[in-house]
């Protein structure tokens, strides 16, 4: 289990844990990102905000937001 | 059409529009309404409210656009004014945007709204890329699972349009709505989480809201609903109620209405397994979302959008200020025998006023179509991306990065660009940060005056102007943030939608509407104050230098003096809050050099009939480099122009926020003034 922001570029993740407090965890579960979403990182430089695809949209998640969305590695 | 007509229309049925941000909404509503359309603002928000009407096979219908929106908890002023509109107002249809080619993100706002106490149709938008990707749908399986009507569109080609009307009024004059119960949408844990809640709240839920509604989003932590709950239920009710709340059940509801969604797509797919995978990213946007390529792809393209609305605007702006002059001079001519207030008053205080600001018009509507072309074909959110880790420096998203780069050049232009913004808050700061950018105008000035006072070190000055500028956006944006419109900068959290062809009439449609609405508020105001300046420069006697104007300068000398100006100088700033371009021209006028006007106004545009040389002489004997250096730092940072306040109100549709923003530069400007003038004296 990793902070989404350690996914490395063609990989998916598989949402396990959202931290960061209710108002977080209500605003981006709208978004889509819940319990065993699929999550595919499509850019990730190790800064700045990343860019991943979940549930049909590109989503571009800032550093600190992506660090608190905790996924399993799904192997390919 | 204005808001008496669309109050005249009785018995009209209304209809609601919700979607999300990008699932072609806007375009939907301009088909249904036409040009029967009125903008104004939510009451008592900054939140924009679009209206219209339309008619179909005998029955009136009035059309409202909520906010876009991605779910309907109380995450942002959009959502609340949409769920309130729905809960308060109850329209009779509410019409849920829904982009096929996203199915599944943007379905989530129909699992929000079936919930509720409504008649919905879901108008399935942008068929043509989910066709494209290879995603078929069977429409009826996917209404028929979802309990309500679903009419597949290509808004942008027309498609879909009359199926549309007829399912409108087919839900119109079916009975009562049918209000799906949680069970249909939600399962397991969640649904026993929520029929929980819903007993401990039994009976104490107050009108209009729905106990099982309440109980979900209490679940999901929505802070306006629990504030109301918390005030009406005894304290050990709301303790158990407490401790059923928390991080999981907000993950287990929303997860709940994800799979509730999920299924709903795999039974209605004709055959599973024959899309493309989506997950892959063009050849373009792998440039456009690269941390340095994309920045440079992003300034190319917003330098070429620049030129693009100049070489659009600028053609027919300039037009209307050449005519305007002779028209003006016409007029005074004409009306050589009526006293020389009346015709000055007509050709300088009326058709100078009218003039800017129908110039201003043309140049308006080519940013509109140029922004309106960046936003349709969705590329902004790249921009955004790339740029947001630079802005958040500011407290700011990337969106507000357009605006600021627009500022450079015009402040109108910056101004009108904060409609890319999606959020109104994070929208109302850049709207009133914009204008602390320099535009062009200004930096004319400041380079006439700068090489005449400070020759080779101007570059110096530019340098601490510079400096200053970023401080003042820093502390612009914190004193927003945290006094005016408070609360915090919540993370990235931004979808980037597929590519799409841009559609002229869409982008026609844009610019048309934001057109209309500066003509207008924005109009209105730049014709007014120009007439008012007119009248402060003309009277008493019809000579600026001892006018009404000039005595303003007089009494604000003791602070003209904080700064080391005379009144003139103090004239000077006052009409460089009005125009940049006339400000020299009335340095020039005050200090007796170059033909005499008989107001401001007839000096806009009148570059050129004043020796520059010979202002630049007759300046460095009577101020002091110490005032010239606070002349430039006040008005950098002065109003920008009559135009940007126009489109200023244009955008806000409020005096109230326009005066505010008016004062804050005002201040500024003279607080820079101040400090740099008694700085400097360290030093010259």
């Amino acid at each position: 289990m990793i902070p989404l922001g350690l996914l490395e570029v063609g990989e998916v993740g598989v949402v396990q844990d959202i931290t960061g407090g209710i108002g977080f965890i209500s605003r981006i579960s709208a978004t889509g990102f819940t319990q065993n979403a699929e999550i595919t990182m499509l850019r990730n430089w190790k800064r700045g905000p990343v860019l991943v695809f979940i549930r049909d949209t590109q989503m571009a998640l800032g550093r600190g937001e992506a660090e608190k969305i905790i996924v399993r590695r799904k192997k390919i | 059409m204005n808001k008496s007509t669309l109050k005249s229309v009785q018995n009209a049925n209304t209809v609601a529009l919700a979607g999300q941000p990008n699932t072609g909404k806007s375009t939907i509503f301009n088909r249904l309404t036409g040009s029967k359309q009125h903008v104004g603002n939510w009451p008592g928000k900054t939140v924009e409210k679009k209206e219209g009407a339309f008619k179909y096979s005998g029955q009136s219908y009035k059309l409202v656009d909520l906010p876009g929106t991605y779910s309907l908890t109380a995450n942002s002023l959009e959502e609340i004014i949409s769920r309130d509109f729905i809960i308060k107002e109850q329209p009779d249809v509410l019409i849920v945007v829904v982009d096929a080619s996203q199915l599944e993100r943007t379905l989530y706002l129909v699992a929000e709204t079936a919930m509720l106490w409504t008649k919905i149709i879901v108008a399935l938008n942008m068929m043509d890329i989910a066709e494209r990707q290879g995603r078929a749908l069977i429409t009826e399986t996917m209404g028929k699972k979802m309990g309500v009507k679903v009419v597949p569109m290509i808004a942008s080609k027309n498609k879909g349009i009359p199926e549309l009307l007829e399912a409108i009024k087919e839900c119109a004059d079916s009975g009562k709505p049918e209000r799906k119960p949680a069970q249909q949408i939600l399962e397991g844990d969640a649904l026993a989480l929520v029929k929980k809640v819903k007993l401990i709240i039994k009976g104490c839920v107050p009108s209009p809201y729905l106990e099982e509604w309440t109980a979900l989003k209490l679940l999901e932590g929505d802070e306006e609903i629990s504030g109301i709950m918390r005030n009406r239920l005894e304290p050990a009710k709301w303790q158990e109620i407490d401790s059923l709340v928390n991080d999981n059940s907000v993950l287990l509801v929303t997860g709940s209405k994800y799979e509730w969604i999920q299924k709903i797509i795999s039974s209605s797919k004709q055959q599973p397994g024959r899309e493309k995978t989506l997950a892959r990213q063009n050849k373009f946007d792998k440039i456009a979302t690269h941390p340095v390529l994309g920045k440079f792809a992003a300034l190319g393209i917003l330098l070429f959008a620049i030129i693009a609305a100049m070489i659009v605007g600028f053609p027919p702006a300039m037009a209307v200020m050449k005519v305007m002059p002779k028209v003006a001079e016409g007029t005074r001519t004409l009306l050589v025998s009526t006293p020389v207030w009346f015709s000055s008053m007509l050709a300088d205080g009326v058709i100078i006023g009218v003039g800017i600001a129908t110039a201003l018009f043309f140049f308006l509507m080519a940013v509109f179509l140029v922004v309106g072309f960046l936003e349709d074909v969705g590329y902004l959110p790249r921009l955004a991306y790339v740029f947001d880790p630079f802005m958040q420096r500011l407290g700011l998203y990337g969106k507000s990065f357009m605006p600021f780069l627009m500022s450079l050049s015009c402040n109108i232009a910056g101004v009108l660009g904060t409609r890319v913004v999606d959020s109104w808050r994070q929208r109302f700061i850049t709207l009133v940060m914009s204008p602390i950018i320099p535009c062009l105008a200004i930096w004319g000035v400041v380079a006439f005056i700068g090489t005449v006072f400070f020759g080779a070190k101007t570059p110096l000055v530019v340098v601490a102007l510079l400096i200053v500028i970023v401080f003042h956006l820093i502390i612009t944006s914190f004193l927003l943030r945290h006094i005016v419109v408070k609360g915090d900068r919540a993370g990235l959290i931004m979808d980037l939608p597929p590519y799409h062809k841009p559609n002229i009439k869409t982008i026609w449609g844009y610019a048309w509407m934001n057109g209309k609405a500066f003509l207008k508020r924005g109009f209105t105001l730049i014709a007014l104050v120009s007439f008012v300046v007119w009248l402060l420069s003309y009277f008493p006697d019809g000579n600026i230098e001892t006018s009404f104007l000039a005595s303003t300068g007089k009494f604000l000398n003791p602070i003209g003096e904080l700064m080391g100006f005379d009144w003139r100088l103090m004239v000077a700033l006052i009409v460089a809050m009005a125009s940049k371009e006339a400000s020299l021209a009335a340095i020039a006028v005050l200090f007796g050099i170059g033909q005499k006007f008989t107001s401001v106004t007839g000096m806009i545009g009148a570059t050129g009939i004043y020796k520059q040389e010979a202002l630049g002489s007759i300046l460095v004997q009577t101020i002091s480099p110490a005032a010239a250096l606070a002349f430039i730092f006040a008005l950098t940072f002065s109003i920008p122009c009559i135009g940007t306040m126009g489109a200023f109100y244009s955008e806000t549709k409020s005096l109230k926020w326009t005066a505010g923003a008016s004062v804050y530069y005002t201040v500024s400007s003279l607080v820079a003034g101040i400090l740099v003038y008694n700085i400097s004296l360290l030093f010259f």
